[in-house]
Formats: C-alpha cells, structure tokens, sequence
C-alpha cells in the first residue's frame, strides 16, 4: 500500500511537474533497461538532483533504490527523516558516528549486501552550478567491497540554477538528466576507481555540451 | 458544417482536411522510403514529419476548440519558448527573482487578451514589466553587470510572450458577413509563416547562389528570399477565403508576412550564433527545441494583426 502510494505520487505528480512545469528531461533511460543492481553515482548542485534520478527510475527500480543523503542536514526535524524514508528510502549516515554503531561505509556495504541499490553523490555537498568538486572515497571503497555491483555515472545539468544552495526560490529552467551506461571498476585500487568515476562523468558533461553547442550552419 | 454536433466553418474543415491529407501522404512515402533506405537523412524526414504531426493536432486544437481552450494552449507554449529563451540565455544568480516574476507576466498577459483588455494587453510588458524588472533587480541589490540582465528581460519578454500574445486577440476580430471565425485567421498565419520557411529553404536550395546573411545563416541566400516572398504573397492569395479581406490584399499580407518571418528567423539565428548553439534545445525531435519553431512566428503575429486590422478598417 506504501509502495502503491509511492509509486502513484512519482507518476501522477511528481513526473509530470519535472517535465512539463520545471522543464526537465530525462535522457537514455535505456540504459537502466537491464539494470538489476546498482551505484547512481551523480554530481550534486541542488535538491532536486535526487528527486529527478528518483522520478527518472523505472517504478520497479525504484522501489529497490535508496538515496544516500546527510544526516546532519536533513536528521534535524523527525518530519524530514520520515518523508525522506518515504519517498527517497532515504540512508542518512551523518559525519561523527555514535561509538558501538556501525560506520558509514559498513552501513551502505550491508545495504549492498541486502540487494538494494544506491544513489551516491560523491562531491559530499551541492557545488557551484557547472563545476565538479573533487570526490570523496566512499563510492571507490563500496565498489571495490562488491565488485559484482555497477556503477552509472550521471550527469545532472541545470539544477543548480533551478534551485540552487541556500536559496528556496524555485524557477522552472531546462534541466538534463543524462544516464550513462552501467560500468563495473577495472582496478582494486581506490585511487584509480575515483579517477574512473568521475572521468565518466565528465564524459557525460561533454557529451551534453557537444549536444547542445552543435555548431553546424543550416 | 456541424462535426458530431461540434460546427466547425465549412472552410475551416476544408483547409484542415488538405492539411492532414498532405500529412498522411508525407508520412506514407517517406515510411515507404525508409523501408529500402535506412539512410540518416530519411529518418530524419520521418521523425521531422512524425513532429509535424503534433504540431498540426496542436494547431487543430487551438483553432477549432473554443477561445478558452485556445488561450490556454497557447499560454502553455509561450511558457515553454520563454523558459528555453531564459535556460540559454546566461543570466546571473542574482536574476532568478526577477524571472520568477518573468514568468508570472504570462497568464496576465493571456488573460488580457483573453478578456479583450485591449489598453492593459498594450501596456502591460512594455511599460509595467519594463518597469517591474528593472525595480525588482535594483531591489535585489547585486549591482554587477546589471544593466545587462535590466536589458536582456524585458527584451526576451517582448519577444516570446507579447508578440506572440497578440494571436488570442484574434478570437475578438469580429467583421460582419464573415463566419470563419478566429479559427480560420489562426490557421492563415500559421499556415504562411511554416510555408514560407518552407518556401525561403527551397528556393535557396534549388537556385540559390549569392548570401543574403552571409555571417548569421549560410543558407539563406537572394533568390530563396525573394522567391519565398512572392511564394507566400501567392500562397496568401490562395488562402484569402481564411479571412475577411480579399485575395489582393492577402497577396500583400502573404508578401509583409513572409519578410517579417525571414526577419524574425534571422533575430533567433543571430542569438543562436552568439550563444553557440544550434538549436535552442531538444523538445521537438527532428526540429529542435520551441524557439527554433516560433521564431518566425513571434515577429509575423503581431504583423499579422495590426495589418489584419488595418486592411478591414480601410
């Protein structure tokens, strides 16, 4: 019934305002055809960034996806934490773990473990709109613990004007979600993989841009 | 005639009929073509003409529904035009309030048009949301390259929202002995403003050799635009049971119509130059995005309706 309500609420609601309020469009969803299991590995300028990877995912998928969000951001009101464990199946892992609880990355590992898929933003906090911070090591280290899960690089482009940090003011401008194709680390080590990672995203990030600065006269 | 108890103007139908048969021929060859020829150029018609498609349901609806529905359709794709025409453009952080209230022009506009407000329809983006856009930036304080972001607004909101607005005031065009209706106006401008694109791009292609816009559209040559220009005034002619005056004077409205369409055209081409960009986004496939659509369009409606008015009153 929770799933139900869940799923109607992306497809009814929240699908259709992206796209046809704020103007965001989904590009090769194709590639999540096959998919099974999962790292979403994006760059982060806005809260809307989960929301469009969530409404983007294919209801089956969905329901197996968890966002990795801060919990020191959104841990704060109760309200918060249940609407993000609602909607996004929200993981909230915060910087200074209690002492005799798990940490961080063993939380996400059995998560892994449980079959479940992520949504990972590797830069930590949302950025400026169009540059990518370096990345942090978690995602290297879950790839290298579970070698048989692939990662998809994302490319989020606009949502940092749309909504960007500090401000509540949202205004509805072209946004692009562009999936990449699913990809396993070549390397164990955790350098390199980071390197891989992002690489492919800024992969996409040119892609994007070839796209929209075409130049060809007609 | 009456449609399942819905009237539509006998000419009305007719026009539509040719419009969608002509639609059904393209599609039906060029689905035959791509059959033996999978080439990238055949696809492309396919997927240009499954765009013109839509687009023709889409004008089907505005000019045959009622005003309502029409204002409301239209409302729609202006917001779509000005949102890509605001994404491209590179605007500050600083400008975001401003564009919210941008947006909010919109149904203000359409509702004066709609309600027939002629005196607020005229003033309202040119003088109040002038004024509003620059007290809104002034107010947000950020002062560093300001007067660009003050210059920039007003003049994408006359583009994409108050010169194509004036195609709602069409539904209060009202002359005696003639029973067309808007619908038949509507699709008399769209019909030359998309044929003499059409029109320009064929000339050009067939004889065309010296540039007439060398630096902002290569393609876009003499001969394709004079024999655009008198293709259109012909093409007016042709078409002038659409609207109350007669065929000489749809002649000259075609010709005015289909230079202030290549003007329009080439607006949109030169800020797609300066932005580097092809096209304006990605929403029609096959066509690009909105703006890439309505660039013609923006300059020829209010053209259209000013001369319409001028032509009945003389």
């Amino acid at each position: 019934m929770r799933k139900l309500f869940v799923t109607l609420i992306y497809t009814i609601l929240v699908r259709p305002w992206l796209t046809f309020f704020i103007g965001v469009s989904f590009h090769n969803i194709k590639h999540l055809r096959d998919a099974d299991q999962f790292i979403i590995v994006a760059n982060h300028n806005s809260h809307f960034d989960t929301v469009s990877i969530m409404a983007a995912l294919p209801s089956k998928l969905r329901k197996n996806t968890c966002a990795v969000a801060s919990g020191d951001y959104f841990g704060k009101s109760s309200l918060t934490v249940s609407l993000m464990k609602l909607f996004f199946n929200a993981i909230l892992i915060t910087k200074k773990v209690k002492p005799g609880e798990l940490s961080n990355l063993e939380v996400l590992d059995q998560r892994i473990k449980e079959g479940k898929s992520l949504i990972m933003f590797p830069e930590g906090s949302r950025g400026n709109p169009g540059t990518i911070s370096s990345f942090k090591k978690g995602i290297a280290k879950l790839l290298k613990e579970n070698p048989s899960v692939p990662f998809i690089p994302v490319y989020l482009d606009g949502f940092g004007r749309v909504l960007p940090k500090n401000k509540i003011l949202i205004v509805p401008l072209i946004c692009k979600v562009r999936f990449g194709s699913p990809l396993f680390a070549t390397t164990n080590d955790i350098k390199t993989t980071l390197e891989e990672v992002k690489k492919e995203i800024l992969n996409l990030k040119k892609k994007n841009e070839r796209d929209r600065n075409q130049f060809e006269f007609y | 005639m009456d449609i399942f108890g819905y009237y539509i103007p006998i000419e009305l139908f007719f026009i539509l009929c040719i419009i969608f048969v002509v639609l059904i021929i393209c599609s039906s060859t060029f689905g035959i073509i791509s059959l033996m020829n999978k080439s990238d150029s055949v696809s492309e018609l396919v997927v240009r003409t499954n765009s013109w498609w839509k687009m023709a349901i889409g004008i089907t609806i505005v000019a045959t529904a009622p005003a309502i529905i029409g204002t409301i359709v239209l409302a729609y794709v202006v917001f779509v035009a000005l949102r890509e025409m605001l994404s491209i453009i590179p605007l500050r952080t600083a400008d975001r309030t401003v564009l919210v209230a941008s947006y909010f022009a919109i149904p203000i506009q359409f509702y004066l048009a709609y309600k027939n407000y002629y005196y607020l329809f005229q003033i309202f983006i040119p003088l109040v949301m002038f004024i509003s856009v620059s007290v809104i930036l002034v107010l947000t304080g950020e002062t560093n390259r300001i007067g660009r972001s003050m210059a920039i607004i007003p003049t994408t909101l006359i583009l994409t929202v108050y010169m194509p607005s004036h195609m709602v005031l069409l539904f209060h065009v009202s002359v005696s002995g003639f029973t067309v209706g808007a619908g038949g106006l509507i699709i008399f401008l769209i019909m030359i403003t998309a044929f003499n694109d059409i029109f320009q791009f064929t000339w050009g292609k067939l004889l065309g050799k010296r540039k007439i816009l060398p630096k902002i559209s290569p393609n876009k040559t003499w001969v394709g635009f004079i024999g655009g220009v008198l293709t259109s005034g012909v093409l007016g002619g042709a078409l002038s049971f659409l609207t109350p005056l007669d065929y000489i004077k749809c002649f000259y409205m075609g010709l005015s119509l289909s230079i202030i369409g290549f003007i329009g055209d080439s607006i949109i081409s030169a800020v797609k130059r300066d932005l580097k960009i092809k096209d304006t986004d990605d929403l029609i496939p096959g066509h690009g995005g909105a703006m890439d659509r309505l660039d013609s369009i923006v300059l020829t409606t209010p053209t259209f309706y000013y001369l319409l008015i001028f032509f009945i009153e003389n």
